[in-house]
Formats: C-alpha cells, sequence, structure tokens
C-alpha cells in the first residue's frame, strides 16, 4: 500500500486557516442576521409610557419600581408622578410586575394589602386594557403606566427603562 | 362617590384623587389539644373574629386623609366593640419627609401595623412571641405624630425610616376583673421608630433594619375590700390601706429584623428584647423589672396562584432567674396553608406544636399556675377572610 506523501506542517496550518476563517465568518454572518431579526420582528414584552411632556426620556428600573409601589411620589423634575396599572389577570402585568417590581402580581398584590388595611396607602387605579391606559396616561400629567410592546402609544412618549 | 375602583378608573375623565373605600370580614375556628390559646380553644371556639372597613381620600398631591373602624372578638379581648384602628392626616412634603397627624398603627419590626391584616400574610397568626395578638391594645397604634421617608442612595440602596411619639389609648374596661378595678389607664408617653434598609440589585427585596419604642403604662387600680383585707391580714400593706394602688410599667422594646421578599418567596427573621419593669405604690412587692427575649424564623412560598405553604419557628424567653421550667418559655412551630379561592377570599388552615406555657392566661385557664398546665400541646387553626 503506497503511503501518502507527508504533508509539511506549516503548509497544513496554512491549508487550514482560511477554512477555518471561511467557517467562522459564516457563523458570524449568520448570527449578525438572526440578531436583527429577532430585535426587529419581535416586539417587546412590554413598554413603559409616560406622559408627553415629561421631560424624562429614560428612567431606571429601581425608580419605576419605586414609583408603582408608591415609595417616590415624583418625578425628577417635581411633577407629580401618577402611575396607573392594569388588571390583575393580565398578561402584560404579569410581566411587568415579573421584571420591573421583581415581584409576582400576587406578591405585589399583598404588598398593597399591607399598606391598605394599616393606612400607609392606596394602590394606583387599574385599567381594563392598553388602550385605557394610553388615554389615561396622555390625559394626566406626570401619569405612567405600561402597556402591551405591540400595543399602539398614541401620544404617550416611551420611556427606556435601563438597569 | 363610592364606585369601585376599576370600574370608576376606567371612566373618561377618571381622576385620581377619589375616595378608596376596602374593607374585610373574617371567622376563624380554633381547637387546642390542651391548654386554651387565646380563646377557650380546648372545647373548640369560633371568637376569632375580625371586621374593618377603612375610606381613605387623597385630597391634593401631597395631602391625604383616612381612617379605619375595626372591630374584633378573641376569647375575652374584643368583644365585638367598634373602634377606630387608625385616622389621620399626611401631608407629604418631599419622598424623604413627610408628616402624620392622628392614630397611626406603630412601625415595631416588620409586620405589627399589618397585624390585623389577615389577607397581607399567609400564617393565621403572626409568630406570637414578636407579634402578640393579646397585646394588640398597647402595641398596634398610637395617638400622635409621625415623621416618615424614604430615601434612594445611589448604588447602595434606600432607606425607609419612621419615627413617632405620642400616647396609646387603652379601653380600661378591657382590663376589668372581679378582683380589681381600673380607675385609670395613662400612657404618658411613647416614643420610637424604625429604619429599614432597601438593598439594591441585585440583591432585590432584602431588606434589614431595627426598631425602637420607648413607654410607659400608669395604672391606677382599685382592689375589692376582700381582696385589700387579705393583703392587710398578710401584712403586705398597713392596716389603713383603702384599697388604692399605683402602678408604673416603663418598658423598652427593641427588634432586629431580617426580611426576604422576592418574587413568590418570602423569608424573615427578627430577633427582640422587651425590658420592662413593674413599679407598685403602696409596696406589696419589691420593684421588677424583666427581659423576654422574642425570636423566630418565618418562610412562606406562593407555589401557584391559590396555594401558599408556609412555616415559622417562634421563641420567647422570660429572663427570670432560676430554673428554665414551662412557664419561663413558649416555642411555637407552625406550619399554615393559604388558599386564595378568587381574588377577594382566602381559606387558611394551620397546625402549632407548642412547648411551654409562657404566653398562656391563667384566666383562661381556670387560674391553674402555668407551672403547672400541659408543657406540651397543639393547636388547629381555620380561618377564612373576603376582601376588597
Amino acid at each position: 500500500m503506497p503511503k501518502h506523501p507527508r504533508v509539511p506542517e506549516a503548509l497544513r496550518r496554512d491549508a487550514v486557516r482560511p477554512i477555518r476563517r471561511a467557517v467562522l465568518a459564516c457563523f458570524v454572518l449568520a448570527l449578525a442576521a438572526a440578531l436583527p431579526a429577532r430585535a426587529g420582528d419581535a416586539p417587546p414584552e412590554f413598554r413603559v409610557i409616560a406622559h408627553p411632556l415629561l421631560p424624562a426620556t429614560s428612567v431606571e428600573r429601581a425608580f419605576v419600581a419605586d414609583v408603582f409601589l408608591k415609595n417616590v411620589t415624583r418625578w425628577r423634575n417635581d411633577e407629580a408622578a401618577r402611575p396607573v396599572d392594569q388588571r390583575l389577570d393580565a398578561d402584560v402585568r404579569r410581566r411587568f410586575s415579573d421584571s420591573v417590581l421583581r415581584r409576582s402580581v400576587a406578591a405585589v398584590k399583598t404588598y398593597w394589602q399591607q399598606r391598605i388595611f394599616s393606612g400607609r396607602g392606596v394602590p394606583p387605579p387599574e385599567l381594563e386594557s392598553d388602550e385605557a391606559v394610553v388615554r389615561y396616561v396622555e390625559a394626566h400629567p406626570g401619569a405612567i403606566g405600561y402597556i402591551s410592546g405591540a400595543a399602539p402609544h398614541g401620544k404617550t412618549k416611551v420611556l427606556t427603562v435601563t438597569p | 362617590m363610592l364606585l369601585s375602583r376599576r370600574a370608576r378608573a376606567d371612566e373618561p375623565g377618571f381622576h385620581p384623587f377619589s375616595l378608596e373605600v376596602h374593607g374585610f370580614v373574617s371567622q376563624g375556628f380554633m381547637l387546642s389539644s390542651s391548654n386554651n390559646y387565646l380563646t377557650n380553644s380546648r372545647r373548640g371556639s369560633f371568637e376569632l373574629t375580625e371586621v374593618g372597613i377603612n375610606f381613605t381620600k387623597t385630597i391634593t398631591d401631597d395631602l391625604s386623609v383616612g381612617m379605619q373602624l375595626f372591630m374584633r372578638d378573641l376569647g375575652p379581648v374584643g368583644n365585638y366593640k367598634p373602634l377606630f384602628d387608625w385616622f389621620y392626616l399626611d401631608y407629604h412634603f418631599r419622598d424623604w419627609l413627610g408628616l402624620r397627624a392622628g392614630r397611626t398603627k406603630l412601625p415595631f419590626g416588620l409586620y405589627n401595623d399589618q397585624a390585623d391584616i389577615d389577607a397581607a400574610r399567609v400564617p393565621v397568626l403572626l409568630p406570637q412571641s414578636v407579634y402578640p395578638t393579646t397585646q394588640r391594645d398597647y402595641l398596634l397604634a398610637q395617638t400622635g405624630f409621625e415623621l416618615y421617608g424614604y430615601q434612594r442612595l445611589p448604588l447602595v440602596g434606600a432607606l425607609d425610616y419612621r419615627a413617632y411619639g405620642g400616647t396609646i389609648f387603652i379601653d380600661q374596661t378591657t382590663l376589668a376583673s372581679s378582683a380589681v378595678t381600673v380607675k385609670k389607664i395613662d400612657v404618658p408617653y411613647v416614643v420610637g421608630g424604625r429604619l429599614l434598609w432597601r438593598a439594591p440589585t441585585p440583591l432585590d427585596g432584602l431588606s434589614l433594619g431595627g426598631s425602637a419604642q420607648l413607654l410607659r403604662i400608669d395604672l391606677d387600680l382599685g382592689l375589692n375590700p376582700a381582696t385589700s383585707a387579705a393583703l392587710a391580714q398578710a401584712g403586705l400593706v398597713p392596716a389603713t390601706f383603702d384599697g388604692n394602688m399605683k402602678y408604673r410599667l416603663p418598658a423598652f422594646l427593641w427588634v432586629g429584623s431580617l426580611e426576604y421578599a422576592a418574587h413568590d418567596i418570602l423569608l424573615a427573621a427578627e430577633y427582640s428584647r422587651w425590658h420592662v419593669g413593674l413599679d407598685v405604690r403602696p409596696p406589696i412587692a419589691p420593684d421588677q423589672h424583666q427581659t423576654q427575649t422574642r425570636w423566630y424564623v418565618m418562610g412562606s412560598y406562593r407555589a401557584a396562584s391559590w396555594f401558599s405553604p408556609g412555616a415559622y419557628y417562634s421563641v420567647l424567653q422570660n429572663g427570670v432567674a432560676g430554673p428554665n421550667t414551662r412557664n419561663k418559655y413558649q416555642q411555637d412551630f407552625a406550619v399554615t396553608t393559604r388558599f386564595d379561592i378568587n381574588q377577594n377570599w382566602l381559606v387558611k388552615l394551620e397546625g402549632h406544636y407548642m412547648r411551654g406555657t409562657a404566653a398562656l392566661d391563667p384566666v383562661l385557664n381556670s387560674n391553674i399556675p402555668l407551672g403547672d398546665l400541659s408543657r406540651v400541646w397543639a393547636v388547629f387553626m381555620a380561618k377564612t377572610t373576603a376582601y376588597f
């Protein structure tokens, strides 16, 4: 049986390198193609909206949580903050609660039972739909709410929530 | 205009400054294996009832008022007598400074101001070492002023603080007995405060803090002639003793608190010391000072939207010299379940395995000395609450 000719090591590395580069380039291209498609096509789980005259364009997650739990009652420009919630069983409320408040909807409900019956405050109003939240936020200076990612936000301002 | 929050909120032109109305009705049942606990529980007792309704009105962004009517029956306590549980006017200068005037719940530990709120927790009974429900009238609310605030701190979380001063209203009819007439009861002062640190991300839900409270209770008592004569005969009081006695009970209480409440988990632990003095005139007994150690660990988990199990271990230890007999301690291991039937109605079932008798009431137990009651005993509780 004839022996294969022995390929020098340096030559073999030179031959393999372009193949590796091609595979890596394909992978990066595929990833690059996939990521914008996901970000561009799928709406976010929810959007935080505020009254259009509010100067802020982004807010910290902890600040939003404090506003919805009424630990904080004013925006940084001293405007009264008026949070508005959605129904307890709304999917968007569950997603907002888990992501921003870091508590389940049931835990937030318990929090408000504690506040209501100990005389420490009352929860934000609960509205029936994204449309009702948009109408409320448009109508009340300082208002802040959240809607499903795909829902139209009308004249409200969409806030970027930073970690 | 008393309309439901959701219906009104969806109307065009809904205004955020609305009158809020909330209420609850609770009914429970207790059964104990031996000693009577809180009620005549050995035979089974339904004397575990709570009713409350409150009204809160936000007048401006910074000004609000509120009040709650409450009545309860828990064995010999309450007897369905309605009272103003809390009422206040609240002015919110800034998030870091607000002022409340009126009768406000005392912020002692994590849960004292929520002790009546069955819907706000998993167990029927909060750990009784730190939150004794029979002492609700002394520990739940004060009439006076409170300063409060919340301050977020860059990078390190937030501080939640409250400080108060005033007096405590105690209904003297709750203290009457056949041997003693309470002529006057007065709390000349109660001052205290609570400071909680709320941890930043990624420790969201973690709170650490402490509370302290200083108060004095003054009692003017009148002994009936038979009791006065017995004391005189025993040489404890002069023969001219007219039956009038003065009690002074200064007390200093503090508690350290740790809580983790995130997503569906609640873990809590608190350690407390209560220093209580007793000064009696005429001096039928030497002045006494007692230190009680009280602590618990508790956990609960919302396993499903309708089901939350929980458990705690709670210890009360009276710091009295001598052997640690059963009447000086009470250990309570509780297992509890909460079933949320719907958004406004819940049912709870709870079992307690008890060791010791320190927190029992001799009057409920035929005046048998606490040291002679059963050392190991158990309690079963069921309770249902509707709330809105």
